[in-house]
């Protein structure tokens, strides 16, 4: 039993999956790289090359007859549950207990599982974040619950419309101007609340300042294209954010009002 | 300007908490990782507003120690750096800064925006630096204590010999 030799067909398809679940649950492309690198070397593969943004995998040998494989990842999320788990099993390799079908089917059934925290879960958790971090940036305890409410109703939203599978621009820019519209009614509510700070404190789960600083890694590691794709990515994010924000903002000042009066 | 230490402990280790679970980190990490957080908040805070520091170079330092307690804790739980880094930089990631410039270029107010998005730019190649080098430090090590390994190993073969 175990991943004893494996034929070269055998370890470039595994290691295709393991890249694959890695890149799928948003690991940082050297990470990725070494991964792979690491399984093809201790499978006597030894001229395999690997190239790795953050859309796509290849996977080939140098010599003009050797193999070469492609993988275009198109939906990532962040799960650092499985980014462990494949840690786990790339440092095991030596007593691995399953062999190369069971391996394979443990990587596909890792590649459909649902995520560790149900989605009602994560709701919670965007809106304790949005409300701690509201506090941080100056708010009053009226912030707190005020933006507790926005974020759980902006990540409910994102949830809700998950199954619609939109472009990442448009959950954005719903998402901001979801978090514009709840912060208003918030502050109509109650007086005591500051817009800016609970806006602040709900954007926080939408915001890309992860992806930004992981760019900027990516560059100081010599991954120049991952991390010209992952600024630019954040850049795209934020301003989507900002759009949906300033419309729902801009058609209170607008209609609104009138409205409320 | 006078900083409340606990409090702004207690509500950095709930918000990187949470965002351990938004990034679906390993139940055991999460209290750890709202620990590391939480510390490189404080010591952002008391850097930026009680010792005055520079927003780049309070940026730094708390990456610094952000990274450092990472990297133990790694080796501690057995689990990658990465699962503590990740929501353990979350308070500090400038992303309201790179909203408001956003905002603010939206509002056609250029020359603002872009020097929002600049200082956003800047804090976070402090925190992506600061990350940097804690991460080629345990590097180092890590290689170093493997090449002694191999040479052992070496000598050891060479006396059998």
């Amino acid at each position: 039993m175990g991943l004893n030799n494996l034929k070269r067909e055998e370890t470039l398809n595994l290691a295709m999956l393991i890249g694959k679940v890695l890149l799928k649950s948003g690991a940082e492309t050297s990470r990725v790289e070494d991964t792979i690198t690491r399984f093809c070397q201790a499978n006597n593969c030894h001229d395999v090359n690997v190239f790795v943004t953050p859309t796509v995998i290849i996977l080939g040998d140098e010599t003009p007859n050797g193999m070469g494989c492609v993988c275009r990842i198109r939906y990532r999320s962040t799960n650092l549950q499985l980014i462990s788990e494949m840690n786990d099993f790339s440092y095991n390799l030596k007593n691995w207990p399953l062999d190369y079908a069971a391996t394979i089917e443990y990587l596909e059934g890792k590649l459909k599982a649902l995520p560790p925290y149900s989605s009602r879960l994560v709701c919670l958790a965007s809106g304790l974040s949005s409300g701690c971090f509201s506090v941080m940036l100056g708010g009053n305890s009226h912030d707190f619950v005020a933006a507790f409410i926005t974020g759980y109703l902006a990540m409910l939203l994102l949830k809700k419309l998950g199954g619609y599978r939109p472009s990442a621009f448009w959950e954005n820019a719903l998402a901001g101007a979801a978090i514009g519209i709840v912060a208003i009614l918030c502050c109509a509510a109650s007086v005591q609340c500051t817009m800016e700070k609970i806006i602040v404190g709900a954007l926080m789960p939408f915001l890309p300042g992860v992806a930004f600083t992981n760019g900027l890694r990516d560059y100081m590691a010599g991954d120049l294209i991952s991390g010209n794709s992952r600024i630019a990515e954040a850049l795209l994010f934020a301003t989507s954010i900002a759009i949906g924000l300033a419309f729902s903002l801009q058609a209170w000042h607008i209609w609104g009002w009138d409205l409320w009066k | 300007m006078e900083v409340n230490v606990l409090s702004a402990f207690v509500f950095a280790f709930f918000a990187t908490a949470a965002f351990g679970v938004l990034f679906q980190a390993p139940k055991k990490t999460l209290i750890s990782s709202g620990v590391i957080g939480a510390v490189g908040w404080v010591l952002f805070v008391l850097l930026r507003h009680q010792l005055g520091y520079n927003s780049f170079h309070a940026n730094f330092f708390a990456a610094v120690v952000i990274a450092l307690g990472s990297e133990l804790s790694a080796r501690l739980f057995r689990q990658p750096a990465t699962v503590f880094v990740i929501p353990g930089i979350i308070p500090l990631v400038p992303g309201l800064g790179m909203y408001q410039g956003m905002t603010q270029i939206i509002e056609k107010n250029y020359e603002l925006g872009t020097a929002t998005l600049l200082t956003a730019c800047t804090d976070s190649a402090a925190i992506a630096l600061g990350m940097m080098v804690m991460t080629s430090v345990f590097r180092v090590l890590k290689i170093s204590k493997e090449r002694k390994q191999r040479l052992q190993r070496l000598k050891n073969t060479a006396r059998n010999n």
